[in-house]
């Protein structure tokens, strides 16, 4: 199983630093999530890791190795990156994406062998849009679109999968059936999975390892329990949470929140008024 | 699978009209024009039994100049769906990009410095003025690529600079324009419209190999192509090395306008509405959707050469000219129908 990991590493978009001496360890097997205020870092972060965005120093291990050294062909079959909202072109149907997945492992022009045809198959199945496959991917729901995506993935074939807010702009339903697939993939092939995520209750019901990120360092890491507390949260989102027990998963869940700024310029006014 | 397998088969369909059609436009071509042949003549002449008048007309004039027609479309419609791949851009073509201003404004200093004091009846002097298209061809492409840098070339950056380089290289083109004397300035016209005006073989003989090396060599990148258009961040997902990619794809591009413009003239809207119609026709596919551009391409610039040669008969009108007065509706009705 691949293994990833950051040795002191530096981000940052022109002169400004995002992010610095980040020393992540993904653990095999397992699915991490990074949360965070809006503008901390973690699409960033996820990005670097993905190596979309070059890193202003430190090193990103993929396999015991410096990624900046792989060729970026046998990087894609080792990791699988899906980016936040991606567009699929015009007309381009489900099973065409879903076959692209299959080109780290193919020569230049791309042609389907009876595997990758077999693994296509899989992947359709497994994400529930067998049915589907010969239909124009822009024509498809919003969660339909998401399975597809995370289908082209999938059939990627490969250990690690990086997923920038993979629930985004979908409904509830949509949300939970997109993180179950992903829970189940991580469940029955051990694939290990990183992912962006904005809704903490998510985050904490589906994550083995949780990454607190504010101003692009880790405020605190570790399992849902040691993460989800009002104290993190503080920290993190400038937010006062009622963190309780979920009944039925028994993870920690943020019941409700207020903002700790606004409620004491409030109070401010109130004493004005008075 | 029987979905792709009903693309194959529409392709091939496709792909075998639009060879019929340019074969039937280009025996058309080959009877019209100021001097009329008739078919039966035409067919003697080729084989070689025609009268010399006819020999004259068909092999030495008309022929060579439908060829570089062919090619020419051929050429300017790849560079355009290429483009239009790598910006992710439907409006992106050669002459919007500026490559064709670029060629345009080196004619033009051609013109405006050398035109009377050259020969241009021998061979050097025929070959330079192509050259002179080629060379501002690339220094716009160029110039292009360098102001679009900034640790990596965005897409939408580069549209935005090529238009500002195209119009930069226009307003330079009308300046030198403005100081030419009549004779020059029509002559500039002519070119600036786009008209096949070099028809002799020795520029088939140039052209032909090199639009017959870069298409086979585009088509070849049609997977990459098609990965590309999932985004940059989706392309280096999955092991596309995203940067050099684009770089061999635009010099691509780049050549084979360059090359088309250096022979053609700026014709305009080729690039733009054959990538258009055939991507309309087969979808987005860069294997199927290359090759009917190609051939559309050619089948487009052949048929609007034609036409430009016997509508206003003897005057010729601009293949360029003629290009344009039929896309421009073709956009518009495009435009009403999208809403």
């Amino acid at each position: 199983m691949v293994s990833l990991s950051t040795e002191n590493l530096q981000i940052g978009y022109g002169d400004k630093t995002i992010v610095e001496n980040l020393n992540l360890q993904i653990n095999k097997g397992e699915i991490t999530t990074i949360i965070g205020a809006n503008g901390c870092g973690k699409s960033t972060i996820l990005k670097t890791l993905a190596r979309v965005h070059s890193a202003k120093s430190g090193i990103i291990y993929l396999d015991g190795k410096m990624i900046h050294k792989v060729p970026t062909k046998e990087i894609a079959r080792k990791m699988a990156v899906l980016p936040q909202s991606p567009e699929a072109p015009n007309c381009l149907t489900v099973y065409e994406l879903i076959s692209f997945g299959r080109s780290p492992h193919q020569s230049g022009f791309g042609r389907l062998t009876d595997n990758d045809r077999k693994v296509i198959d899989w992947a359709l199945e497994v994400t529930g849009l067998t049915s589907f496959s010969a239909h124009p991917v822009d024509a498809l729901s919003g969660g339909q679109r998401q399975r597809a995506w995370i289908a082209m993935a999938l059939a990627q074939e490969t250990d690690l999968l990086l997923l920038d807010e993979p629930t985004t702009y979908l409904d509830m339903a949509h949300q939970l059936e997109i993180l179950q697939l992903l829970e189940k993939l991580n469940r029955e092939q051990s694939r290990t999975i990183v992912m962006v995520i904005h809704d903490l209750n998510h985050a904490s019901r589906f994550s083995h390892h949780m990454v607190a990120l504010r101003n692009g360092t880790i405020v605190k890491e570790g399992t849902a329990d040691e993460v989800m507390t009002p104290d993190v949260l503080k920290t993190v989102f400038q937010i006062d949470a009622e963190i309780v027990k979920d009944p039925r998963t028994k993870k920690p869940v943020c019941l409700c929140y207020d903002l700790i700024e606004k409620e004491q310029s409030l109070d401010k006014r109130r004493v004005m008024n008075f | 699978m029987t979905q792709s397998k009903a693309k194959q088969k529409k392709f091939i369909v496709l792909i075998g009209l639009l060879v019929i059609l340019t074969v039937i436009t280009f025996i058309i071509s080959l009877n019209l024009g100021v001097v009329r042949i008739a078919p039966l003549d035409v067919f003697k002449t080729l084989l070689g039994m025609g009268t010399a008048r006819d020999q004259l007309v068909l092999v030495d004039f008309r022929l060579p100049r439908m060829i570089l027609s062919l090619l020419i479309g051929a050429g300017l419609a790849v560079s355009g769906a290429i483009l239009q791949g790598v910006t992710k851009n439907d409006l992106a073509d050669p002459g919007i990009l500026g490559i064709n201003s670029g060629a345009g404004f080196m004619v033009i200093l051609f013109i405006y410095f050398f035109q009377g004091s050259m020969n241009s009846v021998t061979t050097f002097g025929i070959f330079l003025m192509p050259l002179f298209a080629l060379v501002g061809a690339v220094i716009a492409a160029f110039l292009i690529y360098l102001l679009a840098w900034k640790k990596g070339i965005d897409p939408v950056r580069l549209i935005l600079v090529g238009i500002g380089v195209n119009s930069g290289f226009g307003a330079a083109i009308v300046i030198f324009q403005l100081k030419m004397n009549p004779q020059d300035f029509m002559q500039a016209a002519v070119w600036l419209s786009g008209d096949i005006w070099g028809a002799n073989w020795k520029f088939v003989a140039i052209l032909a190999p090199l639009i017959l090396l870069l298409l086979p060599l585009a088509l070849y990148k049609a997977h990459t192509l098609n990965i590309m258009n999932l985004g940059d961040q989706v392309a280096t997902g999955l092991g596309i090395r995203v940067e050099k990619e684009r770089r061999l794809l635009l010099l691509v591009a780049v050549a084979l306008a360059g090359f088309s413009v250096a022979a053609g003239g700026g014709i305009a809207f080729l690039g733009l509405v054959a990538p258009h119609i055939s991507k309309r026709l087969i979808g987005p596919k860069h294997q199927l959707f290359l090759p009917i551009t190609a051939v559309l391409g050619s089948f487009l610039l052949l048929l609007a050469d034609t036409i430009g040669k016997n509508l206003l008969a003897p005057t010729q009108i601009p293949v360029g000219i003629v290009v344009a007065i039929f896309s421009a509706p073709y956009f518009i009705i495009l435009l009403m129908k999208a809403k």
